[in-house]
């Protein structure tokens, strides 16, 4: 049984009395331990794919089972809590909470799940080491550079251990080599930890390294393709 | 916890902001707080015109007295009323009296007064009148003719220290009782009505002039706790023979019981016109930092915080503003009336005493302490404050994640 199931997934957004249509009867199954990417123009309906896998938006039609369950079926409280404990975004940009420092941040998921200080410590502290931001645990979002505050936004969706970390567009604010940096370690966390990594991007470089290549275009599957390795 | 961590992070992240809402916050309580402390001592200084001037808190009298003051209904049990006053717990003082309506002359010059007949020595135990005194001096323990009077009745019959006042009066025997007075003292209270026909004489010449020797009208006590009285007088009343009856100052001034009774009425209305400005100062504080932070509630609703705890956490920023100002409120209002306690503010060169519910109020601003002037105002503003966070709170808790993260 594959990990995301999405069966002719149809979202149509109303704006007015004007009809569009983002996603198309998207059909697509995501395993435990892929590092997947969600390619396409602007436009083809990334966002709004990772969006419903996320729980945090609604299908218009279709169905969406993560982990075996129907996500329809869930209330908003279960909602909040399969998000909490199965899911870890990482946004494009905006990603931190502005009056947290680097480490609370990074706990903060796990602070939600009620995990003791010294433990959160224990998982956090080495997880931010090898992100390379060791040192910089009290800064506060505003002293960090860009690549640091996405470097921290990935601490944080991984310190839960969830089933799938969903990142929309990770590298867009980011120059090229530390895009490159990024992408490298989240594949590096990806193989080490079995975690699964769905994420979207137009940018070639991360698309190379991609395990698994799923291409939209305006709202349709056009193409999957699997590298080897 | 990491909810309350938030909410102060949040407060502080736009300091001037918060401390302007906190600062009109703490205006209006303490202020508010102040204003109280004014009536409380408007209420003090009027009680204290008629209790601490003439009645005391409470007065024992035979049955029928106190409704008619006729003359024969006198009492003689002096000694057990004092007896059971002196054990109640708020005890301070008991004051033995005869009263006698007649006329003072002093040359062609005649005025009606109410002369009451008074042993000094107890008699300051009860009232304030020898600390009125604007000339001469008290009544002395063993005073024979002497007689204090008000200011006003004084400049009537143009009597001064040391001018001899004819007394007439009837006595209880039929007779014309009369004597010669020397005037000691005169004393100013600023209450119309002591000061124009008041005057104290010794009880045992009195009680000579008009022939009733040995009795008394009434026994005047005076409480550590005048808000003690009615309860108090009752107990009294349950210690004494049924021949007599014991008032407490409510229901000797029932129009002043009633005024300072719809205070608390009074106080209620005047808090909430004052809060509704506050809290909707609260509202917009509130209303704005919800605005500026919508993207974030997406962040944190994306990240799996339930819309409850958004809730929460809005709550508890107006919860944590509305302590931090009801503390300093209450910290600033407690200093502003102990400084309008202590020094106040003289008015006596722009107005005049004032005559009201059977009370005088005095031409000062001055400030009393009351407990509920403290925790009333210091509630409500805690109840706005929590009531000013409920919408915003309720928006937040009711954005939609992704709509939220696309906010920009
Ligand atoms: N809230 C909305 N209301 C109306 N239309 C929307 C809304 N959100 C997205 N769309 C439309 O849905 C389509 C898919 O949008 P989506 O954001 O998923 O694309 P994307 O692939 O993420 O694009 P980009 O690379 O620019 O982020 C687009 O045509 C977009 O204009
Ligand atoms: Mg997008």
């Amino acid at each position: 049984m594959a990990l995301i199931e999405l069966e002719k997934i149809c979202k149509t957004y109303r704006s007015g009395n004007l009809h569009v249509p983002a996603l198309v009867d998207l059909d697509l199954q995501v395993d435990t331990g892929e590092f997947t990417a969600l390619a396409g123009p602007s436009g083809s309906g990334k966002t709004t794919a990772l969006n419903l896998i996320g729980c945090i938006d609604q299908p218009t039609s279709g169905r969406l089972r993560i982990d075996g369950r129907n996500v329809a079926d869930q209330t908003v409280p279960q909602l909040s809590d399969f998000r909490l404990y199965q899911i870890g975004f990482i946004f494009q940009s905006y990603n931190l909470i502005p009056v947290l420092t680097a480490e609370e941040n990074a706990e903060f998921v796990l602070m939600l799940q009620g995990m003791r200080p010294e433990e959160r410590q224990q998982r956090v502290r080495p997880l931010l080491e090898r992100l390379g931001l060791g040192g910089l645990e009290n800064r506060r979002p505003s002293d960090l550079s860009g690549g640091q505050q996405q470097r921290v936004a990935v601490a944080r969706a991984m310190a839960a251990r969830p089933k799938v970390i969903l990142a929309d567009e990770p590298t867009a604010n980011l120059d090229s080599s530390t895009a490159r940096e990024l992408l490298e370690l989240m594949r590096e966390l990806n193989r080490d930890e079995g975690m699964t990594f769905l994420f979207s991007s137009h940018d070639p470089l991360v698309l190379e390294h991609a395990g698994r290549v799923v291409r939209l275009q305006d709202g349709h599957l056009v193409g999957d393709e699997r590298k080897d390795g | 916890m990491i909810l309350w961590k938030l909410a102060f992070r949040n407060l502080r992240r736009n300091r001037r902001r918060t401390l302007l809402t906190l600062a009109a916050m703490v205006a209006s309580s303490s202020l508010l707080i102040l204003s109280l402390g004014v009536f409380s001592g408007m209420f003090v200084d009027m009680l204290a015109s008629v209790t601490e001037q003439y009645s005391g808190h409470m007065v024992v009298a035979g049955k029928g007295y106190l409704d008619r003051r006729e003359m024969h209904a006198t009492m003689d049990q002096a000694q057990a009323v004092t007896e059971q006053a002196s054990r109640l717990e708020t005890f301070r003082g008991a004051s033995p009296r005869l009263r006698s309506f007649g006329l003072l002359s002093l040359g062609d010059r005649t005025q009606p007064a109410e002369v009451l007949g008074i042993d000094p020595t107890r008699e300051i135990q009860v009232t304030q009148l020898h600390r009125k005194l604007v000339d001469g001096r008290y009544l002395d323990p063993d005073e024979d003719h002497g007689i204090v009077l008000g200011v006003g009745l004084a400049r009537k019959l143009r009597a001064e220290i040391g001018s001899e006042l004819v007394f007439v009066t009837q006595a209880a025997d039929g007779s014309i009782g009369n004597d010669l007075m020397t005037v000691r003292g005169l004393f100013d209270t600023g209450s119309v009505a002591n000061d124009n026909g008041l005057a104290l004489v010794p009880l045992h010449w009195l009680q000579e002039t008009i022939a009733l020797p040995d009795q008394l009208h009434e026994v005047a006590i005076t409480l550590k706790d005048p808000l003690q009285a009615k309860p108090t007088a009752a107990v009294l009343a349950g210690r004494l023979d049924d021949r007599l009856e014991v008032r407490d100052w409510g229901q000797m001034l029932p129009e002043m019981a009633e005024v300072i009774a719809s205070y608390g009425a009074s106080t209620l209305i005047l808090s909430m016109i004052l809060y509704a400005a506050a809290g909707l100062g609260i509202v917009n504080t509130l209303y704005m930092s919800v605005m500026e932070r919508t993207q974030e509630f997406g962040v944190l609703l994306a990240m799996g915080l339930h819309p409850a705890q958004v809730r929460r956490l809005v709550l508890l920023e107006s919860t944590v503003l509305g302590v931090l100002a009801m503390v300093l409120g209450a910290t600033l209002g407690f200093f502003l009336t102990l400084w309008m306690k202590t020094v106040g503010i003289d008015l006596s060169g722009s107005i005049s005493s004032i005559t009201y519910a059977g009370g005088t109020i005095l031409p000062r601003l001055h400030a009393e302490f009351e407990f509920r002037n403290f925790w009333l105002p210091s509630l409500l503003l805690l109840v706005t404050a929590v009531l000013a966070g409920w919408l915003p709170a309720r928006r937040a808790a009711r954005l939609q994640p992704v709509e939220a993260l696309r906010e920009d």
